[in-house]
């Protein structure tokens, strides 16, 4: 398709569905137009509820049984195991008790991926840099049997609020919260085992969930936002344990905002490597996305997408920082 | 903000509180291996409760603004103690001093009303109006600290939907407050 026939098409389509313009046109260009279709399909069909178990303060069988006598159907993610598809029926997924109560944490099937995907072990130092409201700081410090240190920081008092309240519903003790521009993390003096960077973005991924999404941010705001993350992973990357682990993510779909990012730390920093991802879900990431030859080793990234995997669109890739040679 | 070691007099009065209406031992059983530390924010100052080696690590963090640090214990604003939704599931394991309701009264309780005597299911006799007591589910889950308007030997005597304790703090709000 020439670039003149891919704008008027993507206008077309555009027009048609009540998108901008300019996102067509880049789906169309990364996926062709049969998968452009299928993914603005998906994208009004609803987004199962997922919950992650909460091992802190129950067990799986016995959430699983009260939750089912309670006629709330559940279907395990294959991938994660204290992770569950539900169906609370008519009810609301945070009106039962067992939430009250930190059983279980309502989450994006994509997000609990994303801590699971850090592993971190117990007793280690592991940073949050994007913390509220602590979808992932909650997981991380299950995962860690609430030993060691989990350090959560974010930004923005109101939203901090909502982590510390997660964060005591369920049962987390080996959290410290801090406010603050993690961009400055080095500054803290801390070198991290883990670093998860669940990073601010402009939310490409989250159409099925919020349909304003198709026409409330420009270009501009991806540009924006892609700097803002490019700082904070090379924040990340700066004050990153030798031998450290580390997650980046966005619920954004842009490679603009993902693939370009880690790819532009490859080449700053010949330290940091991309690395497996030992579970199985989503699909690769691009190695090549609008035919910009990006750094091969981005294949090991994950993307989940709304036409291909029935959940919110989201990237995940772990990176590692050798340690360095004596 | 900036996090601080307990002061050991604001300690002990914190001590002398909990124990005098939750029987004596409760304050050290509860503090187990950790050390409290002070948050201070605005007018109160919150008490956390730290594994001991963190208390090194304190200092690292200055000039960063500490919002919290391992368990909330409670509030101490003007010398008075006021419990923490996060510490409540802690001393309920350590306590007597309880009052069970019925699934009804559970659900009233957790969107923030009180408890009369109708929803009662156990509560100890030599209890005495005015203390707090936890408030569980008959599966001896924590729902959240009630003070008693009652005498515990008067609760037979009283009609079903007559106040037997007052609602202080309940798990709704984590999610009312969301
Ligand atoms: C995608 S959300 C994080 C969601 C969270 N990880 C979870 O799983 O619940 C991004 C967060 O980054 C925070 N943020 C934005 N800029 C920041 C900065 N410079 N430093 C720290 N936090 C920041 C925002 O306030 C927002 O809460």
């Amino acid at each position: 398709m020439s670039k003149k026939h891919l704008r008027q098409r993507a206008k077309e389509i555009a027009g048609e569905y009540g998108y901008l313009s300019y996102m067509i046109e880049r789906y169309l260009s990364l996926w062709g137009e049969d998968d452009t279709l299928r993914f603005i399909e998906a994208c009004v069909r609803p987004i199962r509820t997922a919950i992650r178990v909460n091992t802190l303060k129950t067990t799986i069988g016995s959430l699983v049984s009260r939750l089912e006598s309670k006629n709330v159907t559940l279907e395990r993610i294959p991938w994660l195991e204290e992770g569950f598809w539900a169906d609370f029926g008519t009810g609301s997924p945070g009106a039962l008790f067992e939430h009250m109560l930190g059983y279980y944490y309502v989450q994006g099937v994509p997000s609990m991926t994303a801590s699971s995907v850090l592993d971190p072990q117990e007793g280690e130092v592991v940073v949050d840099m994007a913390a509220a409201p602590g979808g992932k700081t909650t997981h991380i410090a299950q995962l860690m049997n609430n030993s060691g240190t989990v350090i959560a920081i974010d930004s923005d008092r109101k939203r901090i609020a909502s982590l510390e309240s997660n964060i005591q519903r369920c049962g987390v003790a080996n959290s410290l919260v801090v406010r603050g521009d993690s961009r400055k993390l080095s500054h803290m003096g801390s070198t991290p085992d883990r670093i998860m960077l669940d990073a601010p973005c402009s939310g490409e991924g989250l159409i099925p969930l919020e349909p304003s999404r198709k026409t409330s941010r420009s270009m501009a705001d991806v540009r924006f936002c892609a700097t803002k993350e490019d700082e904070l992973l090379e924040a990340a990357v700066n004050a990153l344990a030798q031998g450290g682990t580390m997650v980046y993510s966005t619920c954004s779909i842009a490679p603009e905002e993902n693939e370009y990012v880690v790819d532009g730390v490859l080449q700053r920093h010949p330290e940091m490597r991309v690395v497996e991802i030992p579970l199985e879900f989503g699909s690769p990431g691009y190695v090549e996305p609008y035919g910009v030859g990006l750094d091969s080793s981005l294949s090991m990234a994950r993307r989940f997408l709304p036409h291909l995997h029935g959940t919110e669109g989201f990237f995940i890739c772990k990176l590692m920082k050798e340690e360095e040679s004596a | 903000m900036t996090a601080d070691l307990m002061d050991p007099n604001d300690w002990a009065d914190v001590t002398n509180q909990i124990d005098g209406e939750f029987g004596d031992g409760t304050t050290k059983a509860l503090l187990g291996g950790q050390a409290p530390i002070i948050i201070q924010r605005g007018e109160s100052n919150t008490i956390y409760l730290i594994p001991m080696d963190w208390i090194g690590r304190i200092e690292e963090y200055e000039g960063y603004n500490i919002r919290s640090m391992g368990v909330q214990m409670g509030d101490l604003s003007k010398g008075r103690f006021r419990f923490s939704l996060q510490i409540l599931p802690a001393l309920a394991k350590i306590t007597d001093r309880v009052l069970v309701v019925s699934q009804k009264g559970a659900e009233t309780f957790t969107y923030g009303r009180s408890i009369i005597k109708e929803s009662v299911v156990r509560l100890g006799s030599a209890m005495k109006k005015g203390q707090r007591v936890l408030v569980l589910n008959e599966r001896l889950e924590c729902l959240g600290l009630a003070a008693l308007s009652i005498d515990g030997d008067r609760l037979g005597r009283l009609a079903k939907e007559k106040l037997v304790a007052k609602n202080l703090v309940d798990i709704g709000a984590y999610v009312r407050g969301a």
